[in-house]
């Protein structure tokens, strides 16, 4: 059995067929998953000025261009293993440059309060154990996370949920849109309008304080109601929740407050985003945005998108990411008028504007390491088959060597 | 011979929000291939409610420009399966929905990805391919 790295499950029981050193079928993996497995149509090859090369070039063209650098940031992350992010950040305290990962426009805001313990969380294995009130809240785990509902929260019978879906467990959506997993809900899908979680929120929150909710009284009640009577209850917090209410996340921890069973687990698509957030936590107190000036600086400035639309950076290197894909377009010709260095294991849109392109093995199929599932368990990525590929944490290590 | 009067004619434009979300048939096509046509099939398409094409006499099948200050795009008008509130529709999160994307985040890091108001009118221009999007 090997780990998947299609997503933050980090699922541990697939099945890979290995034939001739390459994958010819897997068991267990969901469409994404599987996805992964099978691997890109185009492979990344070495790259300088967009003229073929080969790794050490290109390698030895990426350290000149980050330390000539005055102000370089070092991105991507979500998609390494925690030995590649711990070699990034010690590369980014050398060059005394910005580090950021993709949960900076993401579920890093969420993840730095399950860090600081500002509220309850839990474990996959207590909720597929214990749980009994799953809320789904700005969160198609369907789609995004596929076998979540199937090993860990609704589907599985738990040890004090042995009636399973059928009678021990409800499911609750809260969307702005009738996702697949709000379908799996059925008559607990609270269809809410965009930005509306606030609203809700503070409804909710009046409802268990005894007051007559400001709207929709009837369902706000129903739902308070469900939500006050669970023994283990849950709030899966997708990136829909986080967005809407990312100024005042304060109230989602208030409300949990008022429900003494309840834990938020915020969802995770990128399989080693929250990876990224601790291992920078532990080294410096902060989960993103960081600049080494001798010491770790923490601002908002330092976030990607604030960094480009202020012109703020001079070189980029980007791992295991591709902004150019994910960021607002209004940010990106910055972007393309610097330095760019692409670690990957696949041609991407960044790739194809880089001064230097980097390949890499696929993490959890080429190479192993470590990762940290959506909850905070650590967990050993396996490498399925050989090849002469580096992985993202060598290339990391050859490129300070030359830094 | 008469005049084609209709083509002078700038096609009425109406105010909607986009909401964006994932998709696991299109996050299959983007690991596989982000050039390939079943991820720009999948990710160059707006989702409408029938109230809404009913109203700004769109067609399954018709091509829409999404415009604001931000970018400006063409992609294909797809129904939603069951009918939605008005003035609000839905892309799969991509570098079409990220051209109409604001870069102000009031200093917080984090743009209205899933917010974004914009202007849509009928076209018979073609889909923007992905290539211009990464054109600078």
């Amino acid at each position: 059995m090997v780990t998947c790295t299609g997503c933050a499950l980090l699922c541990e029981d697939i099945d890979a067929v290995v034939e001739n050193n390459r994958i010819k079928e897997t068991r267990n993996a969901c469409r994404r998953g599987a996805a992964k497995f099978r691997g890109c149509k185009n492979r990344l090859t070495p790259s300088v000025n967009k003229k073929q090369t080969d790794v050490d070039a290109s390698i030895k063209k990426a350290a000149e261009l980050l330390k000539t650098a005055k102000s370089p940031m070092l991105f991507g992350w979500s998609n390494s293993t925690c030995e590649a992010q711990a070699k990034g950040i010690q590369a980014a305290k050398k060059l005394n440059a910005i580090i950021d990962d993709t949960s900076s426009f993401c579920q890093g805001i969420l993840i730095e309060k399950v860090l600081r313990k500002k509220f309850r969380t839990c474990s996959l294995e207590d909720i597929r154990n214990q749980a009994d009130v799953l809320v789904y809240w700005g969160s198609d785990a369907q789609d995004s996370e596929p076998r979540h509902l199937s090993r860990f929260s609704y589907f599985p019978r738990g040890e004090a949920r042995q009636r399973g879906y059928e009678e021990d467990r409800t499911a609750i959506a809260i969307d702005v849109r009738e996702s697949n997993t709000a379908k799996i809900c059925k008559g607990h899908f609270y269809r809410i309008p965009l930005k509306g979680d606030r609203e809700l929120i503070l409804a909710l929150t009046d409802a268990l304080s005894g007051k007559v909710p400001a709207y929709d009284t009837k369902r706000i009640l129903e739902l308070a109601n469900i939500l006050k009577k669970a023994e283990f209850g849950v709030i899966f917090a997708g990136i829909g929740l986080t967005y809407s209410i990312k100024d005042e996340l304060d109230i989602l921890v208030a409300l949990t407050d008022r429900l003494s069973n309840f834990h938020i687990l915020p969802m995770v698509g990128h399989y080693n985003m929250r990876g990224f957030n601790e291992n920078l936590f532990k080294e410096t107190g902060f989960v993103n945005r960081v600049r080494f000036d001798g010491k770790a600086v923490h601002d908002n400035k330092y976030a990607i998108v604030e960094a480009l639309r202020q012109k703020a950076i001079d070189a980029l290197l980007v791992v295991g990411s591709d902004p150019l894909s994910s960021l607002p377009r209004s940010v990106l010709p910055h972007l393309a008028a610097i330095p760019v260095i692409c670690i990957d294991p696949c041609v991407t849109l960044t790739s194809k504007i880089a001064t230097v392109t980097i390949p890499a093995a696929v993490s959890g199929v080429e190479s192993g390491g470590s990762a940290v599932r959506m909850d905070g368990r650590v967990i050993e990525l396996s490498k399925v088959v050989e090849n002469n590929y580096l992985s993202d944490a060598e290339i990391l290590a050859r490129m300070m060597e030359g830094a | 011979m008469g005049i084609d009067v209709g083509k002078f004619l700038k096609a009425p434009e109406y105010d909607i929000r986009i909401t964006t979300y994932r998709d696991i048939f299109q996050i299959e096509a983007l690991e596989q291939d982000r050039f390939g046509e079943e991820y720009k099939k999948l990710s160059a398409a707006v989702m409408m409610g029938k109230s809404d094409m009913d109203k700004m006499g769109f067609k399954a099948g018709d091509r829409a420009r999404l415009t604001n200050n931000n970018g400006s795009i063409v992609v294909e008008v797809r129904a939603t399966r069951r009918e939605e509130p008005g003035g609000i529709v839905f892309m799969m999160n991509s570098p079409w929905s990220n051209s109409l994307v604001s870069d102000d985040t009031r200093g917080n890091g984090i743009p209205e990805f899933k917010n974004i108001s914009c202007r849509i009118s009928l076209t018979k221009e073609d889909i923007t391919p992905l290539e211009k999007l990464i054109a600078f």
